[in-house]
């Protein structure tokens, strides 16, 4: 659906020449066009974003830009060369570098060799281990990486600064960061984003893409939007633009935010009772919620709200009582034991908890709910393939047919297919944790409505996210953190962005 | 996955994905096009490799292999693999006949406490895997040296012979027209290892396991169960192929099974079964089964000098498997 959008053109300014151009690319799979004639132009020492939905054309822009994929048509200008024979080791000569997502890291080596991983100091083969430290000692300078420790042991953040130093060393002048602060916390990010500026200050380029607006407008001097493989739209001056105004480019619409109706619910007997609930990093005396009640779990990393979570899941080993519609039970032992209990658990990490990739669509939606729909052990087929078909539609999984594989989705879609999997099992608690991270936006809208519905027919919800703004606007009661317990609770006209974030921090 | 190639029932596991679908469909099929190809060459090569005589002898040759590589199938599908299959098939077959001949057992239950103990140890292979977190391609490995020389044990070195008529007659009967009975036993355990696979929980369960344990765990599935019922499954098998093999063969020698371990493990992944697990189903078995029986009986019949079967067979199946692996690469 093109609807018109005042295209801002990024258009050459005065300060800071132009170090890489992708001129008029074109890019056709088969019938689909995945990018069409998108001309961006990336300034020298620039923070330059790049924004769109999954499915927008971001990852074929920067395959292109990385020498992955090859443009059907167009040019790729590099410090005012045309790059004719474009593949990743002329473009990582020409100084493109591409940092993915998974950091590229091996976990038994040393940061020091990893840093110099496939290029080691050696002499017939003997790697020289003291130019080898003496070099990655330089590299890391002043990063306060200690460059002897095992890769395995750092934390993402450092993690995601080695691979970032690596390509900086390698001769990398264009960095491109894929989502570089996915499954990071607020002060991670916050050191990421120093890191950033400093080596930005050394003269650095980044090509940064993110799905959050705010880092967008935190971090970058110019931003590029791609919708439905267009250039949406795009700007050299960040700082004129606002959050509002990049949703609206990245879905071409003004997107209304969802909002829920908070409910109070005093008084009511509640549907879910924790007792003495003791896990690692978990110590609750009592919890109860409601049935119907949106509860929003946060706080720092090791607080306790996550940990809670997967122990009442089954996933942490814990000890205490719980209480589901008046039945007291011991916390279950396994997911299996929660699963019959009627609690449901949606984990913050996608692609190694969610889902089976290589299974369709439909195996995964009712994954967790075939003992309901079979007998004798021998699944009922059309039993499933209603329960299947039901959550395809209501989830809003964008693929042709349930028989696809859940590999071949976005990772929104992908999360969707979690989420109709764990509905499927109709539980009476539902828990869900950092529901919308790395998901577009607007889809994000959808999971949160899609919880909010559930609510409203009585289903008890526990979101457990680090992301206040999407928080405040999905829950009835937020519960914050801190040494296991439950600092602080805020109800109703308490739960602002502003509140929630001074409670957590302080 | 090789998908419906002889049953058209829709997939359970598997899912849709990749371009041009000419080449995708032959590639999927390339076991069965590779098989036809074969079975022509060497039908054109000796007239006699296309008799009804020499069908029913491929169908015999290739149950036992057969029914060895859907034991290890099983395994291999939820992302794990046991090396002590064959072995144990040759070690329970001793028990079941030496259960006949020493205890004076009746040959049915004799050959039953077999099957039972090979059961049991695929059920104490799991056990080890999943309770222990024994890597089970260091356990399973132990566990076929120690068959292996628990069956040079039993047997002293010798060859047992002693065996009731009913315990051979199933390797030795055939229907009207010659057909033997034996393959019926491997046509059987195909079926229901497809409809397991197919249309049941635990076949699910086990796709679900072998693709990644840890959502399926997360799902609900209780991943070390699982495992333990693929590895049991998979020994009842094993002690089944030890039964017939010694029935057939009329004889279990002290190394008994051993010469079926790598062609077993061939087989399924030759028939797209993933080593990586979770991908993988019965009929493609099937192909892989036949495939490598077909190979090894054309050799022998094309009157190739046996010092070079060996060889010539190692290219062919080289070739299938450098064929599917273009395949997995273009087209998952």
């Amino acid at each position: 659906m093109p609807e018109p959008i005042p295209h801002a053109q990024p258009a050459p300014r005065g300060t800071g020449d132009v170090i890489l151009r992708v001129e008029n690319v074109t890019r056709i799979y088969g019938a689909v066009t995945a990018l069409r004639d998108v001309t961006v132009e990336i300034r020298r020492g620039d923070i330059h974003g790049l924004l769109g939905e999954n499915g927008a054309g971001k990852s074929t822009l920067v395959g292109i830009i990385s020498g992955q994929r090859s443009p059907s048509s167009g040019r790729i200008v590099m410090d005012g060369r045309e790059l004719d024979h474009v593949d990743v080791r002329s473009m990582e000569e020409a100084g493109v570098f591409l940092v993915t997502q998974e950091p590229m890291i091996i976990d038994s080596m040393t940061a020091a060799e990893n840093l110099l991983l496939g290029i080691w100091p050696n002499r017939g083969g003997f790697v020289n281990w003291k130019t080898l430290h003496a070099q990655a000692r330089r590299m890391v300078e002043g990063t306060g990486i200690d460059p002897m420790a095992l890769a395995g042991k750092l934390d993402a953040v450092t993690r995601r600064k080695l691979n970032i130093l690596r390509a900086m060393f390698s001769g990398g002048r264009v960095i491109i960061l894929d989502e570089p602060t996915a499954a990071l916390t607020v002060a991670d990010r916050r050191q990421l984003f120093d890191f950033m500026r400093r080596l930005k200050a050394e003269g650095v380029t980044f090509i940064f893409i993110s799905h959050y607006n705010d880092e967008i407008l935190e971090i970058c001097d110019a931003v590029s939007v791609l919708r439905d493989g267009r250039l949406a739209g795009g700007s050299d001056d960040v700082g004129s633009l606002t959050s509002e105004r990049l949703t609206e480019l990245v879905l071409g619409r003004g997107l209304a935010l969802f909002q829920r109706e908070r409910r109070d619910h005093t008084g009511v007997a509640p549907a879910v009772s924790l007792r003495n609930v003791r896990a690692r990093d978990v110590d609750i005396a009592a919890l109860d919620i409601a049935p119907g009640e949106v509860v929003g779990f946060t706080g720092l990393p090791g607080a306790g709200a996550k940990e809670l979570a997967k122990a009442v899941f089954g996933l942490n080993h814990g000890s205490g009582s719980l209480s589901l519609g008046g039945v007291a039970q011991s916390l279950p032992a396994s997911p299996a034991e929660a699963i019959a209990a009627g609690i449901a658990y949606l984990s913050d990490d996608r692609r190694r908890e969610g889902s089976v990739g290589q299974m369709s669509i439909g195996a995964n939606i009712s994954l967790s709910s075939l003992g309901d729909r079979s007998r004798a052990g021998f699944i009922d087929r059309a039993a499933e393939s209603g329960v299947v078909q039901h959550y395809f539609k209501a989830m809003g999984i964008k693929a042709p047919t349930p028989d696809y594989a859940v590999d071949t989705l976005s990772g929104g879609n992908q999360q969707k297919v979690c989420l109709g999997r764990v509905l499927a099992t109709k539980p009476r608690l539902l828990i869900v944790d950092e529901p919308t991270r790395g998901i577009d936006i607007g889809v994000k809208q959808d999971v949160l409505a899609i919880i909010d519905a559930l609510s409203r027919e009585g289903v008890a919800v526990i979101i457990v996210s680090t992301d206040t703004d999407e928080l405040v606007r999905a829950v009835d009661r937020v519960c914050i953190f801190e040494h296991g317990r439950v600092r602080e609770t805020l109800f109703g006209n308490e739960i602002t962005v502003e509140r929630v974030r001074a409670t957590v921090q302080a | 996955m090789n998908e419906g190639t002889l049953t058209a029932a829709t997939p359970a596991a598997p899912a849709k994905t990749g371009p041009s679908p000419l080449l995708g469909w032959l590639l999927h099929n390339v076991v069965w096009i590779w098989l036809v190809a074969l079975v022509i060459f060497f039908g054109a090569f000796n007239e006699y490799f296309l008799t009804l005589f020499n069908l029913q002898n491929v169908l015999v040759q290739a149950t036992v292999l057969g029914m060895l590589a859907l034991a290890i199938s099983l395994p291999l599908l939820v992302a794990e693999i046991d090396l002590s299959i064959p072995a144990s098939a040759g070690f329970s077959a001793a028990i079941g006949v030496l259960a006949y001949s020493s205890l004076g057992l009746p040959w049915l239950p004799a050959m039953l406490c077999g099957v039972g103990a090979a059961t049991a140890i695929g059920f104490f292979n799991g056990l080890c895997i999943t309770r222990l977190r024994m890597v089970s391609l260091i356990e399973t490995l132990a566990m076929m040296i120690i068959l292996q020389g628990a069956l040079l044990a039993i047997t002293q070195g010798k060859t047992l012979t002693t065996m009731a008529d009913g315990y051979t007659w199933i390797g030795q009967a055939a229907f009207f027209g010659g057909w033997p009975v034996m393959p019926l036993v491997f046509l059987a355990a195909l079926i229901a290892m497809g409809v397991m696979l197919r249309r049941t929980v635990l076949g699910r369960s086990i796709y679900a396991v072998g693709g990644n344990p840890v959502a399926s765990n997360s799902a609900g599935i209780r991943v070390d169960r699982i495992k333990i019922a693929a590895f049991t499954i998979s020994g009842f098998l094993a002690g089944v192929a030890g039964y017939l093999l010694a029935s057939w063969q009329m004889a279990v020698t002290s190394n008994q099974g051993s010469s079926y371990l790598l062609y077993a493990i061939a087989a399924p992944i030759i028939g797209g079964v993933s080593v990586f697990g979770g991908r993988g189903n019965a009929v493609g078995v099937l192909g892989g089964v036949l495939l490598l029986t077909v190979i090894q009986v054309g050799l022998a019949i094309i009157s190739v000098p046996s010092f070079y079967v060996g060889m010539i067979g190692g290219v062919m199946i080289f070739i299938a498997v450098a064929i599917d692996a273009f395949r997995v690469r273009y087209f998952g």
